[in-house]
């Protein structure tokens, strides 16, 4: 994806805080652009699809047959009786003011009905996101700590099986297997934090496993690298060269596959919200590719796309705050 | 102008199919590679000519036989309408591990093209397609295969074509990065001062080391087509019924849970063991193309 780019900036800025400003200024632009690009894209899939856009939205109005009159009218309002790049136009107007049309199942405003299953999807992105982030460090640490005695094969073992294992045929088993019998979580989720806890983990264990695999290489090279020798010759713990030493330098690449990661998450959400009927964004989305609404599809994927875009500029931040290489670079 | 290319020094040098030779060479000594082969080859000949060797067909009802758990004549029992589990199984395993090569195959194509071309004339074409490329990157995948899905519809081969149109870019920013390290490799451009056209320089000796590249990350990426196919058909927004694929079985399976958890068992085995064998292959391959390189 975007990767970190704040290091490459117009040489002929000396001044520090310019030079930051300047770099800062330009990836933002080039996001915004990019944005435009998307946004293409998104509107796009109203006149590539079958269906007359007017007809759909009357009838999600509550007319079932409307007149020919009306549907004419309607047309006028949406701008479908102009050329493309003014239809186009006129959506992309729109959609900055928030205004995603109506939805073509229930007539209501999309952007509402979007709003109304935010919570619920960021409370299951937000647990799942810690939890992941939780899980991978703790079994990197261990399996680094350890490399190559036993915690290190069983954390080998385990994160193996957690790639392998995909979050939709985890929830599913554990819906089927364990939920009735045990007594833990609902089959029926309400979306509350009481029944968060299932649905994030079956999504948090496959990022987990790929993120600790990838922390675990980072920070048996960090362990192995010069500084870290010179630190042990001074007498650091083996704790204190984990994480004073290691750890930091092993974030980095670490940091950038979790922004990625986000997106994956994005998506994930969608499928394993299906499973788990949790009422937020991805089950509901599902239901309006089935019933081909697409002013929702197109609702979701701007969401999921200005999600994606933050979740990798944030990244870009925190390495920028964590490696004083990257602000060095910055500032020469 | 034929026979250019057979005058460059360009066929001396050593082409980038020498250098990844070793590389499935150092891939076949792993133990993980060798266990990944085998379950994969076994998956593979199960679906393609194991239904040969099965009396019942796929889509052959059978009332008086509903729901019936594992036996001599239905080794995975029966479902709802008393059609063989097995043979089910087996004739999903092509629509699933089809739809999985069909996505690859198609992604591989399609940037191979798109990458090498942009890589290799430079210029405006480059740049555009780059900033083309921005964008399709800025939708995370499955949102994008979601959008296609919407707009074609539901369906097996519109959801192989969502999934190949949400993971295209990529590859070919990969391909176009290759193209043009590949590009001021001494054989291509000893080509080109010759005046060999650039498809035919493309074709000859950029393609070939640009494909193996593509190949390994899609190697490394299979497990994920195949739970991303599994995952949106468990969803409907796949194979349609009465056809049989892995993640509609599941979602068919999931109403009879109480009568007949068997039928759940099936696929969940299969798309599990499919991904675990893709991984175990893609893990050895990483780590085998790693100390190879010489970066």
């Amino acid at each position: 994806m975007h990767t970190l780019q704040i290091n490459r900036i117009n040489r002929t800025n000396k001044g520090s805080v310019g030079a930051v400003a300047a770099s800062l200024f330009k990836r933002c632009a080039q996001i915004l652009l990019t944005l435009l690009g998307a946004s293409v894209l998104i509107w796009a899939m109203l006149p590539l699809a079958p269906g007359d856009p007017a007809l759909r939205t009357l009838q999600a109005l509550g007319l079932e047959n409307p007149r020919e009159a009306e549907v004419q009218a309607m047309r006028r309002e949406l701008r479908l009786d102009r050329p493309l790049w003014r239809q186009y136009g006129a959506w992309l107007a729109r959609a900055m003011r928030g205004d995603l049309s109506v939805s073509w199942q229930s007539g209501r405003p999309v952007r509402d009905e979007l709003v109304k299953r935010l919570p619920a999807t960021a409370r299951l992105a937000f647990v799942t996101l810690l939890m992941a982030l939780a899980l991978a460090l703790a079994l990197a640490l261990v399996g680094a700590a350890f490399a190559g005695g036993w915690p290190d094969r069983a954390m080998k073992l385990l994160t193996q099986l957690g790639a392998s294992a995909p979050a939709f045929l985890l929830g599913l088993l554990l819906l089927q297997f364990v939920v009735p019998r045990s007594g833990v979580g609902r089959v029926l989720s309400s979306g509350t934090m009481a029944d968060v806890w299932l649905p994030a983990f079956c999504l948090a264990i496959g990022r987990a496993s790929d993120w600790a695999q990838l922390l675990r290489a980072g920070l048996i090279e960090a362990l192995g690298a010069r500084y870290t020798l010179v630190a042990a010759a001074r007498g650091a713990s083996k704790l204190r060269l984990l994480a004073r030493y290691a750890l930091p330098n092993a974030l980095l690449p670490f940091l950038s596959a979790v922004g990625t990661g986000v997106g994956y998450l994005l998506g994930g959400v969608a499928i394993i919200e299906a499973v788990f009927t949790w009422p937020g964004l991805g089950g509901y989305v599902i239901s309006a590719i089935t019933a081909r609404d697409l002013p929702v599809i197109q609702g979701f994927v701007i969401f999921s796309a200005l999600t994606f875009v933050a979740a990798t500029m944030l990244t870009d931040v925190a390495s920028a705050m964590i490696d004083p290489r990257l602000r060095e670079a910055a500032r020469r | 102008m034929r026979d250019a290319s057979a005058l460059t020094v360009g066929r001396a040098l050593p082409l980038p199919a020498a250098a990844t030779r070793g590389v499935w060479r150092r891939l076949l000594k792993r133990r993980s590679a060798q266990g990944g082969f085998a379950l994969a080859s076994l998956l593979a000949m199960a679906v393609i000519i194991g239904p040969f060797f099965l009396s019942h067909r796929p889509e052959q009802t059978n009332p008086a036989q509903k729901l019936q758990p594992p036996s001599f004549s239905h080794p995975l029992g029966t479902d709802q309408f008393g059609r063989d589990q097995l043979a089910r199984l087996l004739d999903g395993g092509r629509r699933s591990l089809g739809a999985a090569m069909i996505v690859l195959a198609g992604v591989l194509f399609i940037s191979l093209i798109v990458g090498v071309a942009a890589g290799m004339m430079g210029g405006i074409a480059d740049t555009a397609t780059m900033r083309l490329l921005d964008v399709v990157l800025a939708l995370p995948s499955i949102a994008l295969a979601l959008a296609v899905v919407g707009v074609m519809g539901v369906g097996y081969w519109n959801l192989s074509l969502a999934l190949t149109a949400s993971s295209w870019a990529y590859y070919a920013r990969l391909a176009r990065s290759c193209a043009r390290l590949a590009s001021a490799r001494l054989d291509v451009i000893a080509d080109r001062l010759a005046g060999v056209g650039w498809p035919r320089v493309a074709a000859g000796h950029v393609i070939p080391g640009v494909a193996i590249q593509l190949l390994i990350v899609a190697t490394l990426d299979l497990s994920g087509v195949i739970v991303g196919i599994a995952g949106l058909s468990f969803l409907g927004l796949g194979a349609q019924p009465p056809d049989a694929e892995w993640g509609a079985m599941l979602a068919e399976s999931r109403l009879y849970f109480t009568v007949a958890p068997w039928l759940l068992l099936a696929p969940a085995t299969a798309i599990f063991l499919s991904v675990v064998a893709a991984n175990l292959i893609g893990n050895a391959l990483r780590d085998a193309a790693d100390t190879g390189s010489a970066q």
